[in-house]
């Protein structure tokens, strides 16, 4: 079994997949640490001061000020009237939710790229894992060996396991590294304030309690590994279903991009909340942000993705092993 | 030498992906389980020290007129005033806005309440106020029935607001300077202009009077500026001032606050 994996790893390896992988992130990381950086300082140069209680002060205003105009949506008022809640209480409590620091980019990056970016990356991963080797005709030679197939798709999907660990792992430490250089490397004790949970406009803050930053990033990078494996899973399946990687690649974004578009419309098709794409945002759960539907809760989202990774890894292995190969 | 890479690669994913396991298991125990309900105490507020004399703090606080409603620029009355400042002094100046669209009087005390908003109280070298249009108007509503004894009573409640206002800013910073902003009456050109008039000009006076009892506290007028010609002054909707309108009251207020700074020197 070591040596199946061992063989797929040498496999992903010679692909230089991973290898374009880290590159894509740290090019994109610069990018996004630059556009970051010029944000603090055209808020410092408009409000005239660096006190993060008066940056805040200015956003809970500016909030307020859009929630008084008449013509907002109610489920864009609703989600506005819980950020904005919340905002209050990180204020009243002297609570700085947004302090410059490497840490709090780790944790702004995984919360922006946990829905679309970073399942693009493990798809790119996924996508051909099994149709390449069905469309270039090597998976004959595999098969021809005295090895079990599901030893040898299991050996694939752990491989595949491995790399999405990995890409967490590298996307972790090059935004750390990269972002630190411009914010300084401190703040991993800071206070950060979760357990927040909303019904409708109100903000419910029973649960509210303090973990230190590193626990939380900690959490979240639970969350983003948790999704890859998810998606990943389902590339996956379509990869063992359908032999031409362009297919699969088609379907998986397609599915990906609708999931980032329907969040933001779905609020009154209740039954959406079952699609595995509406789920994806799981960081917002820990940071507070109202989900897309009303209803829906860290468990429950787990839970649905937790099924379709189960029914995918069901489809794929047993399609693979009662194929004709030929 | 590949194996070595491969090797190295696939413990570091191991490793991770153990550290992200254990991420995972910790959301769930924190978020599911709930924990040990460990009391949220508020962080001890490290005052930031605040050089009062190189520059000159304004707060503003109130309404779409301080937000600047109707001027296509945004920048309100305000943006002209500073403009004005700018030329009158080197000092720096910093402004923090608090106002809010639609905001009444009510709901002002309240906002003045927020920890926040009073440390920019505290720090505050100039005060600027509107306040009392949507108390008066409603958003136009009480203009179409003016009943005189509704419109008593809500002239009460505001200007016991108004007091309350003026004394949580003059307690919590004596020597600041506060500019309340007077009411106009956008409905001068149209009918009952006068039964209008006479209730904005009613209200001010109150305001103007509740505002000599505190010392510093300089009730503006702005009727006058809108009193001819209102429509040129006016925005689309009639009711809040267009550039023209708020660069009119932003010169007004500037030429106060020349004169107020000398007098300290």
């Amino acid at each position: 079994m070591i040596n199946l994996v061992y063989n797929e790893q040498l496999k992903l390896f010679r692909k230089k997949r991973l290898f374009v992988i880290i590159l894509i992130v740290a090019f994109l990381v610069p990018i996004f640490t630059y556009a970051q950086y010029k944000q603090v300082k055209t808020t410092e140069e408009r409000l005239g001061t660096t006190d993060w209680r008066t940056q805040l002060q200015q956003e809970i205003v500016d909030t307020q000020n859009r929630l008084s105009s008449s013509r907002l949506q109610e489920d864009i008022r609703q989600f506005l009237k819980v950020r904005l809640t919340q905002q209050q209480y990180y204020l009243d409590h002297n609570i700085n939710p947004n302090a410059p620091g490497a840490p709090t980019f780790m944790r702004v990056f995984a919360e922006n790229s946990i829905g679309l970016l970073l399942p693009l990356l493990v798809m790119v991963i996924a996508a051909d894992l099994v149709s390449s080797e069905a469309s270039g005709g090597t998976i004959k030679l595999l098969l021809t060996r005295p090895v079990k197939r599901w030893k040898i798709l299991l050996s694939k999907y752990i491989a595949l396991l491995l790399s999405i660990s990995f890409i967490v792992l590298c996307v972790a430490i090059l935004t750390y590294g990269i972002s630190g250089l411009v914010f300084g490397y401190g703040g991993w004790s800071m206070p950060m304030l979760t357990g927040f949970t909303s019904k409708g406009e109100e903000l419910i803050t029973t649960g509210v309690h303090l973990i230190p930053h590193w626990e939380y990033i900690l959490m979240e990078f639970g969350l983003v590994w948790f999704v890859c494996f998810v998606v990943g899973t389902l590339t996956f399946m379509l990869s063992v279903l359908l032999r031409s990687t362009a297919a699969v690649m088609g379907i998986m974004l397609a599915a990906l991009i609708s999931g980032v578009i329907l969040t933001n419309m779905v609020s009154s098709w209740h039954s959406a909340k079952y699609l595995f794409m509406v789920n994806l945002q799981l960081t917002n759960y820990v940071n507070g942000l109202k989900p897309p539907i009303e209803g829906m809760t860290l468990g429950f989202s787990i839970a649905v993705l937790l099924i379709w990774a189960l029914a995918a890894l069901i489809i794929s292995f047993f399609t693979f092993t009662k194929r004709d190969v030929y | 030498m590949k194996k070595r890479i491969i090797t190295i690669i696939t413990a570091c994913s191991i490793l991770s992906a153990a550290l992200c396991l254990i991420g995972l298991g910790w959301v769930m125990k924190d978020q599911l389980i709930g924990t040990k309900n460990t009391k949220v105490t508020t962080q001890p507020a490290q005052e930031v020290p605040h050089p009062a004399h190189q520059q000159i703090h304004i707060a503003a606080f109130g309404d779409s007129l301080t937000r600047g409603t109707g001027d296509p620029e945004g920048k309100g009355y305000i943006g002209y005033l500073m403009q004005e400042l700018k030329k009158k002094t080197k000092k720096p100046i910093t402004l923090s806005n608090s106002a809010i669209k639609g905001q009444t009087s009510s709901q002002l005390v309240k906002q003045l309440a927020e920890p926040e908003i009073r440390r920019q109280i505290k720090n505050a070298t100039i005060i600027l106020l509107t306040i009392g249009g949507n108390d008066l108007f409603q958003g136009g509503k009480a203009i179409s029935h003016l009943d005189p004894t509704f419109m008593k009573r809500s002239e009460k409640t505001y200007l016991a607001n108004v007091k309350k206002i003026y004394s949580t800013i003059r307690s919590l910073n004596q020597s600041a300077t506060v500019f309340h902003i007077g009411l106009y009456n956008p409905f001068i050109d149209m009918e009952k202009s006068k039964l209008t008039s006479t209730i904005v000009r009613q209200w001010n006076f109150d305001s103007a009077n509740t505002a000599a009892d505190y010392k510093k506290i300089v009730y503006v007028p702005t009727f006058d500026l809108f009193e001819l010609n209102v429509n040129d002054y006016l925005f689309n909707d009639k009711f809040h001032p267009n550039a023209a309108g708020y660069k009119l009251i932003g010169e007004r207020v500037a030429a106060l606050i020349t004169f107020s700074e000398e007098g300290k020197r």
